[in-house]
């Protein structure tokens, strides 16, 4: 694989990356939900449009804008997205009023926007782009078989761009039952009990991240080189995975100047977590993402934007690291999991 | 060169049948499996006929060996899949094998259940029905039943979404990522797709008449259907025979609006011209079209005035199996990818049931009766849906 980034869309909890603040303080909270930081979105999307569109749908569109605007690209050849839940929001809406109604004196509105394409489809009529489009909803992969679908299209088309992204949205619904579940945790926590404290569950989010893929390789771009995914309960054999997918890289410890770990403060996979640092990445920089997203299933798209996002800028806010920043990037790990789905990355700088 | 994707199995459940063999009895009797729904409780039962698969959750369960409290999604997704993948099960060691399983309802079915207790009160409701509400939860329930864990996925892109399966399957034999794929998909009926489609106003209430003048609109159906691709290594280590090849695909976005078409089909004539460019192959090539035709009067004008721009006054044979199976969505793509296999495997065009009057827009008209002793080489198959989502696929013989 080798797919180079060539510009990044955040909207997350920890704001948006079109403003010069982006990731200019360290998170403060005390909460059991870390929301999305929403933007004033008049900028990015027509107000007609705007008003018809679900959290899901807004900040997904909006990530694709600024990604799209950053790069100076108006229109992308391609679109891939992933979504572990899609339009929950909407498919909320008309769930409870079909329920509530009895299947009686139902509107379209919510039913057409619930769709797990939408996303994709807008971005496709908001820049008039009849290239390929595809929506990947597979849990914690997701956002990984967007890239994977990405890496095929380039393959095919080696002198185009894919736009690549994930979101998730958190509603009122998901939260209680992912609570109920035990992904959530009950109580509110704050940004050091996610890194070091493990309890039961992880700290709820959401969020939408997209990618502008291409073949060419531009100088200072980061480029995705490996991916592997797998799923397993058992964090013994995830541990073995990660070992696996070094040796099939051809990574030596040494090789990487980065690890970037899915620590989510859930007890579950604290040891999991533990060990990497301890024996696997033993002397390497360790950064951290899911204290400024939370949990979702596609945070995997945030960890990757904000890894392009520090190659490009060269700046290394000290939050994001368990101990001291690198002084340079090359050969970056990033290791993931959300609920049993395991993601390895390879990434370098080019 | 790259390394071709064969067909070399298919597995299906719809309304006019349990398997790929009783599908077949009834595509060839011309008998549609248009009724009253007998499973979905529905207050629309009396109104809106649909093409349900006749059986309940238990004996779908029985027939696949699973479990009755899975969504009704993956139990048919589960049979399907069984059938095509039995002859080989036990076969493919040291072989690389994915699962490329879509849906649009996840399973919705039972979040029904679920959110009619939850909306009282939100410490109730059965977590058991919500786990496997994600689209991906069905996926990975049939392919962890079917042991298959080298790549798992599920596209989901409303009704092309089965049809972008087996082009990403055919796309990862071909870059040789995988040996075999199980590819195409999955849809259960349930109140949250038929009360959405019907504020959408485009259910008819009687069985729906695809490419007639006099069309009202689309009955929502049910059911899975899948291919097994294999590339030559594993045919040979499996001893399989190649019925057809995936030779080309393409998956367009008409841009245009949410849920409509364009007028002209702008995204479905990308979609087949791009899929024949892949392919190698000029529209004359074409021996036969199984259309999108979901009976619609949006849909069926923007594909039918597509394909005249495309093949002129030469149209080959033509037909929309929706009138016997109802839309499917999720599934459709690869329900109608199973009947363009067995159209070239055994030379026959099913007929576009129920249609009576000519299309005003269009000169050419479907094939309503059925062909027998043709020699099909080239299957175009179509699959529009929401989102503006365009996906032709086209199956040759090998």
């Amino acid at each position: 694989m080798e797919l180079y980034i060539h510009s990044t869309g955040i909207v997350s909890a920890a704001g948006d990356n079109s403003k010069e603040n982006f990731l200019s303080a360290a998170p403060a909270y005390d909460t059991d939900r870390l929301m999305c930081d929403e933007l004033d979105y008049t900028a990015y999307i027509p107000p007609m449009q705007l008003r018809r569109m679900s959290k899901a749908v807004r900040m997904g569109v909006a990530a694709s804008r600024i990604c799209l605007q950053q790069a100076g690209v108006e229109k992308p050849s391609a679109i891939s997205v992933g979504t572990g839940m899609g339009c929950l929001n909407d498919t909320e809406q008309f769930l409870s009023k079909m329920v509530s109604q009895n299947e009686q004196m139902l509107t379209p509105t919510s039913f057409i926007q619930s769709t797990h394409n939408t996303v994709g489809g807008q971005i496709a009529l908001l820049s008039g782009c009849h290239g390929h489009n595809l929506t990947f909803v597979q849990r914690g992969h997701s956002f990984e078989n967007a890239v994977i679908n990405a890496s095929l299209y380039l393959d095919e088309h080696p002198g185009e761009n894919i736009l690549t992204g994930g979101l998730d949205e958190l509603t009122g619904t998901s939260l209680a039952v992912l609570k109920r579940a035990g992904v959530y945790s009950a109580g509110p926590r704050g940004p050091e009990s996610i890194l070091h404290h493990a309890r039961p569950g992880s700290i709820a989010g959401e969020g939408a991240s997209f990618l502008l893929l291409g073949k060419d390789a531009k100088p200072g771009t980061l480029c995705i080189r490996g991916l592997s995914l797998f799923v397993t309960k058992d964090t013994a054999q995830a541990l073995g995975n990660v070992n696996d997918f070094l040796a099939q890289e051809q990574l030596k410890p040494s090789d990487i100047s980065l690890v970037m770990l899915g620590i989510n403060g859930d007890g579950k996979y604290e040891s999991f977590y533990h060990k990497l640092q301890r024996d696997v990445f033993k002397d390497r920089h360790i950064a951290v993402f899911k204290h400024l997203s939370g949990e979702y299933a596609t945070s995997s798209a945030f960890a990757v934007a904000l890894l392009s996002r520090l190659a490009a800028t060269g700046s290394f806010p000290s939050f994001l690291f368990t101990a001291a920043a690198p002084e340079r990037l090359d050969h970056i790990v990033l290791i993931n999991n959300y609920v049993n789905h395991y993601s390895c990355w390879h990434l370098h700088l080019v | 060169m790259n390394p071709r994707a064969y067909v070399v199995n298919t597995g299906l459940v719809t309304a006019i049948g349990n398997n790929t063999a009783e599908c077949m009895d009834a595509l060839i009797a011309g008998r549609s499996g248009i009724g009253k729904a007998k499973h979905l409780q529905t207050h629309w039962r009396n109104e809106l006929p649909v093409g349900e698969v006749d059986a309940s959750n238990a004996e779908l369960a029985a027939m696949s060996g699973t479990d009755a409290a899975w969504p009704r999604t993956a139990l048919l997704s589960a049979i399907a899949s069984k059938e095509a993948w039995q002859p080989y099960a036990g076969k493919t060691e040291g072989l690389r094998t994915g699962f490329f399983s879509a849906n649009s309802v996840g399973g919705m079915d039972l979040t029904e259940d679920f959110y009619a207790g939850f909306v009282q009160n939100n410490a109730t409701g059965n977590l058991a029905n919500v786990t496997s509400h994600e689209c991906g939860a069905v996926t990975e329930l049939v392919s962890d039943h079917l042991g298959i864990y080298d790549f798992v996925t599920t596209i989901s892109t409303a009704c092309s979404s089965s049809a972008n399966s087996i082009m990403m399957a055919a796309q990862m034999i071909g870059n040789d990522m995988l040996d075999i794929a199980i590819a195409g998909g999955a849809d259960c009926l349930s109140k949250f797709t038929l009360n959405g489609f019907h504020t959408l106003m485009i259910l008819d209430k009687e069985p729906c008449h695809p490419f007639d003048q006099n069309r009202r609109g689309l009955n929502l159906g049910e059911g899975a259907g899948y291919l097994v691709l294999m590339n030559e290594k594993a045919m040979q280590q499996c001893g399989a025979k190649a019925i057809c090849i995936v030779s080309g695909y393409a998956n367009t976005n008409d841009a245009f609006h949410q849920t409509a078409s364009s007028p002209q089909g702008t995204g479905n004539k990308m979609a087949m011209q791009q899929a024949l460019q892949k392919a190698g192959l000029q529209p004359s090539d074409i021996d036969y079209i199984n259309l999108h035709g979901t009976g619609t009067a949006n849909n069926d004008s923007s594909e039918g005035l597509a394909i005249a721009a495309i093949f002129g006054e030469h149209v080959p044979m033509a037909s929309s199996t929706k009138a016997y199976t109802g839309h499917t969505l999720g599934a459709s793509g690869g329900i109608e990818a199973v009947f363009g296999t067995l159209a070239i495997r055994d030379g026959i065009v099913f007929p576009n049931i129920r249609w009576q009057t000519q299309m005003e827009e269009i000169a050419w008209k479907p094939v309503t009766e059925l062909q027998r002793g043709c020699d099909i080489k080239h299957v175009l198959s179509n699959s529009f849906g929401f989102g503006g989502n365009c996906s032709s696929l086209i199956l040759s013989k090998s």
